[in-house]
């Protein structure tokens, strides 16, 4: 588990070791550097090609390519309106998309987003719930944030505990937990916090004072947008400027070394879980404040999925994390459009996630080996 | 509150585990094989989505059951192909690949579906009629356990079959016993001149066809249909099982029935509408049990647990 994605892989075997033979002698052999564009560019050429296999199963469907791109892309960015709505759709994925950034980092495999974005959700309402008469209102949006990240931290502390002090994989606990998230939530809806006064398992519509502001009339652009730049901005520095952040990337990059230098590991766990959980709520509190305005179930369905590929797709880098994200909203919104004019249906965004993320996996791998020809070859 | 304790309802109830237990089984028996090698793979859900999917559509086109499940083996093949692809040859990070590829099989199916049958101008759900029970004849007139164990869908005794075989594969065997040598310690094995990448590819393919004929047992021969979230968790439980089982084949079949059970239970009382002490009618809390548990029993079985030592470690010949 120790090789995870990084943005530079470090000169660390010597560049002899060649892993594949070719036949006629040619064959790969690993950089002793890979510049960061280079890695850049393989990325960005993996999703080209990405882009490509998604008009080959429009093709494949039976639509014109042509015109399900163009429906795509006025779908996404057409009309003012249309962007707006693209940068809606990745509000809560750039959140997703830095829990999971922040937990890879120190390859901790956080992959609980899902459950977390949806306790950060039910900490906002709890929030609202308990104190309705609080004022002013910048107050109650704080202590609603709050409550969110609380929550998010809480639920991802489940794994994160039991990970330092048992050594359980957090991988499956995580994974476990976004199920009994569902059904803590459902439970929550169909008895204690249900609304009276609807057929449906669902809280009472929330007061008009927890709404977040929207930037601009006839779009529902909300605040909650600005809250995951800002904390994609956190995120950034934190990683780069702060000893935390020195160490989490430590971790990532060598836990055994991290152990050694005296870093406490159990404790830096359960830190990093909190940061990730936290952001996590805090995306589920946007949403909630910013669109819904009421707890239900199935209001940001795989949203936490996305977000891995999201952050894995952005190499773990915070402000990558906000560009695919926006990219991602643009394809959710895209896809929709292109679902309306063509027939194509909008399970396409799936596969193209898919196919993204293998291709950029790959590509990855691929930017850190070189091929070498006989007659050049060293060593 | 005594009257659905009768011996025909905790009859469905049986019936019902066994039933509810086969794609579980499946699926954690072909993915023990794989992690046994080393290669932890994540995308089951993924994998039984799409061997669901492949087995209707041909079934649905070609109206015939057996190239139906031919084809869903194959969709589990071609995605486990790709994850031995990612894992063993390229070593990439195996919970990522694993991750990559339940969004791909998941998506693909969801996609293909919506394509293949959504088009057109007719919105009936489309469906398929599903295997027969094979009634076994004379086993199955046995008082009470006939019901249970031999009147079955043929798939339910070739999961249980499986037990034993993979059993006697991983323990007995020259192969196997490689096999689950490459997963605790792939080095010692390269010195020894086992060749451990086609091995690999061999033990992650078997895992993508069980857990893809997992799938299909859902969609040819559970519900004749085919809907995009047909798994419904049953991967993810699948993997649970094969640390709950701390893989031993023989607990791939307890552990499949017990989770198995509860969902019988569950099912079984939301029909008679059976109050839940504190929970009521939200049947939710059994939903969450198999969870639960999983996340107990890795606790409890940290000290003892039999996980391949280099489980998810990518091996690079000559490094450390």
């Amino acid at each position: 588990m120790s090789d995870q994605p990084r943005t530079s892989a470090p000169p660390e075997q010597p560049a002899s070791r060649s892993l594949l033979m070719q036949p006629g002698g040619w064959r790969l052999e690993r950089r002793l550097y890979t510049s960061p564009f280079r890695e850049f560019t393989a990325v960005v050429s993996a999703i080209a090609v990405s882009v490509l296999a998604g008009g080959l199963l429009v093709a494949l469907a039976g639509a014109g390519v042509v015109e399900a791109f163009r429906s795509m892309y006025d779908g996404a960015f057409g009309t003012w309106n249309s962007t707006l709505e693209t940068l809606v759709q990745a509000t809560p994925l750039i959140m997703t998309g830095l829990a999971a950034a922040v937990a890879f980092r120190a390859a901790i495999w956080n992959i609980g987003g899902e459950g977390q974005l949806y306790a950060g959700m039910a900490g906002a309402w709890w929030v609202s719930d308990l104190m309705p008469g609080l004022r002013p209102a910048p107050l109650l949006f704080v202590f609603m944030f709050l409550g969110a990240a609380l929550a998010g931290a809480l639920w991802a502390s489940i794994a994160s505990v039991l990970k330092a002090v048992y050594k359980t994989n957090e991988i499956l606990t995580t994974v476990m937990l976004n199920f009994v998230m569902t059904s803590v939530l459902s439970w929550l809806l169909a008895g204690p916090w249900r609304s009276p006064h609807t057929f449906y398992y669902q809280t009472e519509r929330m007061a008009d004072v927890t709404f977040l502001p929207r930037f601009f009339q006839g779009s529902r652009l909300h605040w909650g947008f600005a809250v995951a730049v800002l904390t994609a901005a956190v995120v950034y520095f934190v990683l780069r400027k702060t000893s935390l952040g020195y160490e989490i990337r430590g971790m990532g990059a060598n836990p055994v070394a991290s152990r050694y230098k005296g870093a406490n590991v159990g404790m830096m766990i359960i830190t990093v879980m909190a940061i990730s959980g936290a952001v996590a709520g805090l995306g589920g509190a946007g949403e909630l404040l910013g669109l819904h305005h009421r707890l239900q179930m199935d209001i940001a369905v795989d949203v936490g999925f996305t977000g891995i590929i999201i952050a894995l797709v952005a190499r773990l880098h915070p402000l990558g994390v906000v560009v695919t994200a926006v990219a991602f909203g643009a394809l959710v919104n895209g896809s929709t459009a292109v679902q309306v004019t063509t027939g194509i249906p909008a399970a396409l965004v799936e596969v193209i996630e898919g196919i993204t993320l293998i291709l950029v996996l790959l590509a990855a791998v691929a930017a850190r080996y070189r091929i070498v020809r006989p007659s050049s070859a060293h060593g | 509150m005594g009257d659905f304790l009768t011996a025909a309802f905790m009859l469905g109830i049986l019936v019902s585990t066994v039933r509810i237990a086969t794609p579980l089984l499946l699926a954690a028996l072909g993915e023990l094989v794989a992690e046994s090698s080393g290669i932890l793979n994540l995308s089951l859900e993924g994998t039984m989505t799409m061997g669901a999917f492949a087995g209707f559509l041909v079934t649905y086109r070609y109206d015939n059951l057996w190239l139906g499940l031919l084809a869903a083996a194959a969709a589990g093949a071609g995605l486990a192909l790709i994850m031995a692809l990612m894992s063993v040859t390229v070593k990439v990070n195996q919970i990522v690949a694993g991750l990559a590829l339940n969004i791909l099989g998941g998506g693909l199916a969801f996609f293909w579906f919506r394509t293949a049958f959504e088009s057109g101008s007719s919105r009936d759900v489309p469906n398929v009629d599903t295997f027969e029970f094979a009634t076994i004849p004379g086993l199955s007139r046995i008082p009470f356990l006939g019901g249970v164990l031999f009147d079955q869908h043929w798939l339910t005794y070739f999961a249980i079959l499986m037990v034993p075989v993979v059993w006697i594969f991983l323990t007995k065997t020259r192969y196997g016993l490689e096999l689950r040598s490459i997963g605790h310690n792939p080095e010692a094995c390269d010195m020894r001149g086992i060749n451990i990448v086609p091995r690999q590819y061999v033990a992650v393919v078997f895992g993508g066809v069980m857990a893809a004929l997992g799938g299909v047992f859902l969609s040819l021969a559970s519900t004749g249909l085919f809907f995009p979230d047909i798994a419904a968790g049953r991967g993810w439980i699948a993997l649970a099982i094969v640390i709950f089982g701390n893989w031993r084949a023989s607990w791939m079949l307890w552990g499949s029935l017990f989770f198995g059970f509860i969902e019988a239970l569950q099912l079984s009382l939301q029909a008679v509408e059976f109050q839940v002490p504190f929970f009521g009618d939200d049947y939710q809390v059994f939903e969450a049990l198999p969870f639960v548990l999983t996340i107990v029993a890795l606790v409890l079985n940290r000290s003892r647990s039999r996980s391949p030592l280099s489980l998810a470690i990518p091996y690079h010949r000559g490094e450390r």
